[in-house]
Protein backbone atom coordinates (compact mmCIF):
# COMPACT_ATOMS: atom_id res chain seq x y z
CA UNK A 1 0.00 0.00 0.00
CA UNK A 2 1.04 3.40 -0.74
CA UNK A 3 1.00 6.56 1.52
CA UNK A 4 -2.16 8.08 -0.32
CA UNK A 5 -3.82 4.88 0.15
CA UNK A 6 -3.57 4.60 3.42
CA UNK A 7 -4.32 8.23 4.27
CA UNK A 8 -7.29 8.20 2.29
CA UNK A 9 -8.61 4.90 3.92
CA UNK A 10 -8.06 6.75 6.92
CA UNK A 11 -10.10 9.66 5.88
CA UNK A 12 -12.95 7.17 4.57
CA UNK A 13 -13.05 5.02 8.04
CA UNK A 14 -13.61 8.61 9.95
CA UNK A 15 -16.66 10.01 7.60
CA UNK A 16 -18.10 6.76 8.27
CA UNK A 17 -17.79 7.17 11.93
CA UNK A 18 -18.33 10.37 11.78
CA UNK A 19 -21.81 9.57 9.91
CA UNK A 20 -22.71 6.63 11.87
CA UNK A 21 -22.30 9.19 15.07
CA UNK A 22 -24.39 11.79 13.36
CA UNK A 23 -27.06 10.02 12.54
CA UNK A 24 -27.18 6.58 13.74
CA UNK A 25 -31.17 6.47 13.99
CA UNK A 26 -31.80 3.73 11.50
CA UNK A 27 -30.93 0.21 10.18
CA UNK A 28 -30.62 1.69 6.81
CA UNK A 29 -28.08 4.31 7.45
CA UNK A 30 -25.77 2.21 9.10
CA UNK A 31 -25.66 -0.04 6.13
CA UNK A 32 -25.46 2.31 3.73
CA UNK A 33 -22.91 3.98 6.04
CA UNK A 34 -20.56 0.17 6.09
CA UNK A 35 -21.73 0.41 2.10
CA UNK A 36 -19.90 3.77 1.69
CA UNK A 37 -16.86 2.62 3.35
CA UNK A 38 -16.36 -0.57 1.68
CA UNK A 39 -17.04 0.60 -1.84
CA UNK A 40 -14.71 3.19 -1.38
CA UNK A 41 -11.47 1.59 0.04
CA UNK A 42 -11.87 -0.85 -2.25
CA UNK A 43 -11.28 1.77 -5.07
CA UNK A 44 -8.70 3.21 -2.72
CA UNK A 45 -7.10 -0.27 -2.09
CA UNK A 46 -8.05 -1.19 -6.28
CA UNK A 47 -7.15 1.96 -7.54
CA UNK A 48 -7.10 0.26 -11.49
CA UNK A 49 -10.40 -1.37 -11.10
CA UNK A 50 -11.93 2.07 -11.87
CA UNK A 51 -9.96 2.56 -15.20
CA UNK A 52 -12.19 -0.58 -16.39
CA UNK A 53 -15.55 1.20 -15.13
CA UNK A 54 -14.62 4.67 -16.72
CA UNK A 55 -12.90 2.38 -20.20
CA UNK A 56 -17.08 0.22 -19.83
CA UNK A 57 -18.82 3.98 -20.13
CA UNK A 58 -16.28 5.55 -22.18
CA UNK A 59 -13.77 7.54 -20.44
CA UNK A 60 -10.56 6.73 -21.11
CA UNK A 61 -9.18 6.77 -17.31
CA UNK A 62 -10.94 6.58 -13.96
CA UNK A 63 -9.61 9.56 -12.14
CA UNK A 64 -11.00 11.31 -14.92
CA UNK A 65 -14.55 9.67 -14.85
CA UNK A 66 -14.67 10.60 -10.82
CA UNK A 67 -13.89 13.91 -11.90
CA UNK A 68 -16.99 14.36 -14.14
CA UNK A 69 -19.35 12.44 -11.97
CA UNK A 70 -18.18 14.42 -9.14
CA UNK A 71 -18.30 18.07 -10.87
CA UNK A 72 -21.93 17.20 -12.07
CA UNK A 73 -23.23 15.76 -8.29
CA UNK A 74 -21.51 19.09 -7.00
CA UNK A 75 -23.50 21.00 -9.57
CA UNK A 76 -26.95 19.10 -8.45
CA UNK A 77 -25.88 19.63 -5.04
CA UNK A 78 -25.47 22.98 -5.02
CA UNK A 79 -29.26 23.53 -7.14
CA UNK A 80 -31.21 21.93 -4.49
CA UNK A 81 -29.04 23.83 -1.60
CA UNK A 82 -29.94 26.98 -3.45
CA UNK A 83 -33.72 26.11 -4.27
CA UNK A 84 -34.09 24.81 -0.21
CA UNK A 85 -32.39 28.31 0.69
CA UNK A 86 -34.99 30.06 -1.49
CA UNK A 87 -37.73 28.32 0.65
CA UNK A 88 -36.45 29.00 3.56
CA UNK A 89 -35.85 32.48 3.06
CA UNK A 90 -39.42 32.43 1.57
CA UNK A 91 -40.92 31.35 4.89
CA UNK A 92 -38.97 33.50 6.93
CA UNK A 93 -39.62 36.51 4.53
CA UNK A 94 -43.13 35.38 5.55
CA UNK A 95 -42.43 35.47 9.31
CA UNK A 96 -41.47 38.67 9.64
CA UNK A 97 -43.85 40.14 7.42
CA UNK A 98 -46.72 38.70 9.71
CA UNK A 99 -44.76 39.87 12.55
CA UNK A 100 -44.37 43.70 11.20
CA UNK A 101 -48.59 43.47 9.84
CA UNK A 102 -49.83 42.13 13.48
CA UNK A 103 -47.32 45.00 15.09
CA UNK A 104 -48.42 47.67 12.91
CA UNK A 105 -48.83 51.09 14.30
CA UNK A 106 -51.67 53.16 14.02
CA UNK A 107 -51.64 56.96 12.77
CA UNK A 108 -51.27 58.89 16.01
CA UNK A 109 -52.45 62.80 15.45
CA UNK A 110 -50.37 64.14 18.38
CA UNK A 111 -49.40 67.46 15.97
CA UNK B 1 -46.25 65.39 3.41
CA UNK B 2 -48.04 66.82 0.40
CA UNK B 3 -49.44 63.16 0.05
CA UNK B 4 -51.10 63.60 3.53
CA UNK B 5 -52.59 66.73 2.79
CA UNK B 6 -54.88 65.30 -0.11
CA UNK B 7 -56.26 62.77 2.49
CA UNK B 8 -54.85 59.66 1.53
CA UNK B 9 -53.83 57.01 3.92
CA UNK B 10 -49.81 56.33 4.12
CA UNK B 11 -48.47 53.50 4.91
CA UNK B 12 -44.55 53.25 5.97
CA UNK B 13 -42.74 50.26 5.91
CA UNK B 14 -39.78 50.56 7.48
CA UNK B 15 -37.06 47.63 6.45
CA UNK B 16 -34.91 47.41 9.15
CA UNK B 17 -33.10 50.82 8.68
CA UNK B 18 -30.90 52.04 10.83
CA UNK B 19 -31.19 56.08 10.41
CA UNK B 20 -34.44 56.08 13.05
CA UNK B 21 -36.94 56.56 10.96
CA UNK B 22 -39.57 56.29 13.70
CA UNK B 23 -38.42 59.22 15.18
CA UNK B 24 -38.82 61.16 11.96
CA UNK B 25 -42.07 60.29 11.77
CA UNK B 26 -43.07 61.26 14.97
CA UNK B 27 -46.35 63.26 15.28
CA UNK B 28 -46.82 62.45 11.22
CA UNK B 29 -50.34 60.48 10.87
CA UNK B 30 -49.04 57.24 8.99
CA UNK B 31 -49.65 53.46 9.25
CA UNK B 32 -46.13 52.80 11.05
CA UNK B 33 -44.77 49.47 10.03
CA UNK B 34 -41.41 47.77 10.61
CA UNK B 35 -39.58 44.39 9.67
CA UNK B 36 -37.56 42.83 12.38
CA UNK B 37 -35.04 41.74 9.93
CA UNK B 38 -33.72 43.93 6.69
CA UNK B 39 -34.85 41.97 3.56
CA UNK B 40 -35.18 44.21 1.05
CA UNK B 41 -37.22 46.56 -1.01
CA UNK B 42 -39.72 44.17 -2.83
CA UNK B 43 -40.25 42.50 0.23
CA UNK B 44 -41.35 46.02 1.67
CA UNK B 45 -43.46 46.42 -0.83
CA UNK B 46 -45.13 43.39 -0.09
CA UNK B 47 -46.07 43.93 3.27
CA UNK B 48 -47.06 47.28 2.64
CA UNK B 49 -49.17 45.77 -0.30
CA UNK B 50 -50.43 43.12 2.19
CA UNK B 51 -51.46 45.87 4.80
CA UNK B 52 -53.24 47.48 2.57
CA UNK B 53 -55.32 44.57 1.39
CA UNK B 54 -56.26 44.03 5.48
CA UNK B 55 -57.60 47.24 5.70
CA UNK B 56 -59.57 46.37 2.91
CA UNK B 57 -57.79 49.71 0.43
CA UNK B 58 -59.71 50.11 -2.73
CA UNK B 59 -57.00 51.28 -4.62
CA UNK B 60 -53.34 51.07 -3.93
CA UNK B 61 -50.19 53.48 -4.73
CA UNK B 62 -46.58 52.48 -4.53
CA UNK B 63 -44.08 54.99 -4.18
CA UNK B 64 -40.36 55.30 -3.68
CA UNK B 65 -39.42 56.19 -0.57
CA UNK B 66 -36.14 58.68 -1.43
CA UNK B 67 -38.37 61.61 -2.74
CA UNK B 68 -37.50 60.87 -5.89
CA UNK B 69 -41.59 60.61 -7.11
CA UNK B 70 -44.00 63.57 -6.91
CA UNK B 71 -47.26 62.87 -4.93
CA UNK B 72 -48.79 65.54 -7.30
CA UNK B 73 -49.35 62.66 -10.34
CA UNK B 74 -51.04 60.65 -7.80
CA UNK B 75 -54.80 62.24 -8.75
CA UNK B 76 -54.45 62.06 -12.70
CA UNK B 77 -53.28 58.50 -12.60
CA UNK B 78 -56.20 57.57 -10.24
CA UNK B 79 -58.16 59.26 -12.64
CA UNK B 80 -56.43 57.86 -15.68
CA UNK B 81 -57.31 54.07 -13.98
CA UNK B 82 -61.00 54.53 -13.17
CA UNK B 83 -61.55 56.25 -16.50
CA UNK B 84 -60.11 53.35 -18.57
CA UNK B 85 -61.31 50.86 -16.08
CA UNK B 86 -58.00 49.85 -15.71
CA UNK B 87 -56.05 47.39 -13.53
CA UNK B 88 -52.90 48.86 -12.74
CA UNK B 89 -51.38 52.14 -14.11
CA UNK B 90 -47.56 52.36 -14.53
CA UNK B 91 -45.69 55.40 -13.96
CA UNK B 92 -43.18 56.08 -16.30
CA UNK B 93 -40.66 59.18 -16.95
CA UNK B 94 -40.29 58.21 -20.38
CA UNK B 95 -43.65 59.30 -21.87
CA UNK B 96 -44.76 62.92 -22.73
CA UNK B 97 -45.48 65.45 -20.56
CA UNK B 98 -42.94 63.89 -17.84
CA UNK B 99 -40.35 66.04 -16.31
CA UNK B 100 -37.36 64.26 -15.08
CA UNK B 101 -33.87 65.21 -14.65
CA UNK B 102 -32.23 61.34 -15.44
CA UNK B 103 -28.90 60.96 -16.75
CA UNK B 104 -27.66 59.72 -19.93
CA UNK B 105 -26.18 56.26 -18.50
CA UNK B 106 -29.10 55.70 -16.04
CA UNK B 107 -31.25 56.37 -19.75
CA UNK B 108 -29.07 54.05 -21.22
CA UNK B 109 -29.41 51.07 -18.50
CA UNK B 110 -32.74 51.54 -17.62
CA UNK B 111 -33.42 50.99 -21.29
CA UNK B 112 -31.93 47.94 -21.54
CA UNK B 113 -33.34 46.97 -18.29
CA UNK B 114 -36.91 47.54 -20.33
CA UNK B 115 -36.17 45.24 -22.83
CA UNK B 116 -34.88 42.18 -20.37
CA UNK B 117 -37.98 42.28 -18.21
CA UNK B 118 -39.68 42.66 -22.00
CA UNK B 119 -38.22 39.07 -22.53
CA UNK B 120 -38.98 37.70 -18.71
CA UNK B 121 -42.35 38.85 -18.66
CA UNK B 122 -43.93 39.85 -22.23
CA UNK B 123 -44.95 43.61 -21.14
CA UNK B 124 -42.89 46.33 -22.84
CA UNK B 125 -43.04 49.68 -20.67
CA UNK B 126 -41.31 52.71 -21.69
CA UNK B 127 -40.09 52.68 -17.96
CA UNK B 128 -40.11 49.31 -16.23
CA UNK B 129 -38.30 50.48 -13.41
CA UNK B 130 -40.32 53.28 -11.85
CA UNK B 131 -41.87 51.88 -8.83
CA UNK B 132 -44.57 54.20 -9.15
CA UNK B 133 -47.72 52.20 -9.02
CA UNK B 134 -51.32 52.76 -9.08
CA UNK B 135 -53.71 50.08 -9.00
CA UNK B 136 -57.03 48.06 -7.72
CA UNK B 137 -57.79 45.85 -4.58
CA UNK B 138 -58.40 42.83 -7.60
CA UNK B 139 -54.97 43.70 -8.42
CA UNK B 140 -53.35 43.59 -5.50
CA UNK B 141 -55.44 39.80 -4.84
CA UNK B 142 -53.33 38.69 -7.75
CA UNK B 143 -49.77 40.56 -6.75
CA UNK B 144 -47.45 38.11 -4.49
CA UNK B 145 -43.64 39.55 -4.45
CA UNK B 146 -41.37 36.83 -3.82
CA UNK B 147 -37.96 38.49 -4.64
CA UNK B 148 -37.12 40.20 -1.97
CA UNK B 149 -34.23 42.23 -3.26
CA UNK B 150 -33.85 43.87 -6.61
CA UNK B 151 -35.54 41.30 -9.31
CA UNK B 152 -39.17 42.51 -7.89
CA UNK B 153 -40.12 44.84 -11.09
CA UNK B 154 -39.37 42.24 -13.44
CA UNK B 155 -41.67 39.53 -11.15
CA UNK B 156 -44.06 42.24 -10.62
CA UNK B 157 -44.76 42.17 -14.32
CA UNK B 158 -44.91 38.28 -14.93
CA UNK B 159 -47.71 38.80 -12.17
CA UNK B 160 -49.16 41.24 -14.45
CA UNK B 161 -48.80 39.40 -17.40
CA UNK B 162 -49.79 36.13 -15.98
CA UNK B 163 -53.28 37.51 -14.31
CA UNK B 164 -53.86 39.18 -17.87
CA UNK B 165 -54.33 42.27 -15.72
CA UNK B 166 -55.18 45.74 -18.01
CA UNK B 167 -52.61 47.65 -17.56
CA UNK B 168 -51.35 50.96 -19.31
CA UNK B 169 -49.04 53.73 -18.56
CA UNK B 170 -49.16 57.27 -17.20
CA UNK B 171 -46.12 60.17 -17.50
CA UNK B 172 -45.10 61.19 -14.12
CA UNK B 173 -41.92 63.31 -12.86
CA UNK B 174 -38.76 61.59 -11.42
CA UNK B 175 -36.36 64.06 -9.83
CA UNK B 176 -33.36 62.43 -8.68
CA UNK B 177 -31.97 64.43 -5.92
CA UNK B 178 -28.11 63.87 -4.42
CA UNK B 179 -30.15 61.93 -1.61
CA UNK B 180 -32.19 59.24 -4.03
CA UNK B 181 -28.77 58.93 -5.93
CA UNK B 182 -27.08 57.64 -3.12
CA UNK B 183 -29.74 55.50 -1.91
CA UNK B 184 -31.09 54.12 -5.55
CA UNK B 185 -29.81 51.34 -7.72
CA UNK B 186 -26.35 52.28 -9.74
CA UNK B 187 -26.24 51.37 -13.00
CA UNK B 188 -24.07 48.52 -11.85
CA UNK B 189 -26.97 46.53 -9.97
CA UNK B 190 -28.24 45.82 -13.48
CA UNK B 191 -25.98 42.88 -13.37
CA UNK B 192 -27.24 41.87 -10.20
CA UNK B 193 -30.61 41.90 -11.13
CA UNK B 194 -30.15 40.38 -14.22
CA UNK B 195 -28.36 37.49 -12.38
CA UNK B 196 -31.76 37.79 -9.53
CA UNK B 197 -33.76 37.51 -12.72
CA UNK B 198 -32.43 34.19 -14.24
CA UNK B 199 -32.50 32.57 -10.86
CA UNK B 200 -36.26 33.28 -10.10
CA UNK B 201 -36.55 32.15 -13.91
CA UNK B 202 -35.32 28.72 -12.97
CA UNK B 203 -36.86 28.30 -9.34
CA UNK B 204 -39.81 29.40 -9.87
Amino acid sequence: MTIIQIVLTICIALIAVYMYLRLRSTLFDLILIILFFCIGTFFVVFPETTNDIAKFVGVSKGANLLLYSAILFLFFLILKLYSRLRRVEQKFTELVRNKSLEEAEEPSEKN
Amino acid sequence: MEVLKKKYTVVVVDDCSKDNSKKQLDGIPVYYLRHRVNMGQGAALQTGIEFAKRKDAAFIVTFDADGQHDSEDIPGMLDFLEEKKLDIVFGSRFLPGAKTNVSKSRSFALNLGRYINYIVSGILLSDSFNGFRVFTKYTATKIKITENRMAHPAEFLMMVASAKLKYAEYPVNVHYSDYSKAKGLKNRDGIKILFEIFLHKIFR
